[in-house]
């Protein structure tokens, strides 16, 4: 694993974002931190909003008709994203954890990141669509 | 990447072996909860899950409340503890990590609360 970037340390926080000289490891390593992040702010947020329906129809059908522009659909699918890719790079971290796949997480990164891509796009063609 | 012994998860300094079993095992359901939740609000029916009426209508099934309360669990739980993994990563002082652990447990008991009054309150709508 690239350890370079990843190393317990403060004055390191930012190389964690720092995609200058990573191999696919750091790649991945960066690819979890920031979805995680990213999705930790967006499920505090979801649950907030989600308090709308607490208000009736009135209240949560007039948000819905205000977040369904093409650019609040596209914030959407950025999430969707997040959650895959988070997700599926999440089983290639506990297969290694417990020994397997361990000399071939390279390939296995990919192919999941290509199945992460195929949802995604399934996803993103059912939104922009209906 | 090669298979050296830094090429593995495993838990920081600071974390116990059983709060990263946890987030382990609540990332594993989380692809499943998580899964269907994506696959409900955008696949059922002509539209997915869109307005107030078709969610009140989803939360009629009785198994629905119980999964996505058992959902909201797990995702706080991992996301809670995911992010205190992150902080871990700075090296935080025993006093400051005291503060991180009680502002965790404040924002994941609270979170879960709102959250199982929200989807009882939904499911009373209907």
């Amino acid at each position: 694993m690239d350890t370079q970037h990843n190393r317990p340390s403060p004055s390191r926080f930012w190389n964690w974002f720092n995609p200058v000289g990573r191999q696919t490891s750091g790649w991945a390593f960066m690819l979890q931190r920031v979805t995680a992040l990213g999705l930790t702010f967006y499920l505090f947020l979801h649950l907030i909003i989600l308090g709308q329906l607490a208000y009736g129809p009135q209240g949560y059908d007039s948000f819905i008709k205000l977040v369904s522009s093409p650019i609040f659909i596209a914030s959407e699918l950025l999430v969707v994203a997040a959650a895959f890719l988070h997700g599926l790079n999440g089983i290639r971290i506990i297969l290694t954890t417990f020994g397997i796949s361990v000399t071939r997480q390279k390939q296995l990164f990919y192919a999941l990141m290509v199945l992460a891509l195929i949802i995604i796009t399934v996803f993103g063609i059912r939104m922009f669509t209906v | 990447m090669s298979a050296n012994i830094q090429s593995v998860s495993t838990p920081r300094s600071g974390e116990n072996s059983w709060w990263y079993l946890l987030k382990i095992v609540t990332g594993v359901l989380l692809v499943v909860l998580l899964g269907i939740h994506l696959v409900v609000n955008h696949f059922i029916g002509q539209h997915g899950l869109l307005t107030y009426a078709d969610i009140v209508a989803y939360y009629q099934n009785p198994i629905i409340p119980i999964m996505e309360i058992c959902f909201l669990a797990v995702v706080v739980l991992h996301s809670l503890t995911g992010l205190r993994g992150i902080l871990l990563d700075l090296k935080p002082s025993r006093t400051i990590l005291q503060v991180i652990d009680t502002f965790m447990i404040i924002v994941g008991v609270a979170a879960v609360t709102y959250g199982t009054w929200l989807i009882l309150t939904i499911k009373s709508r209907g």
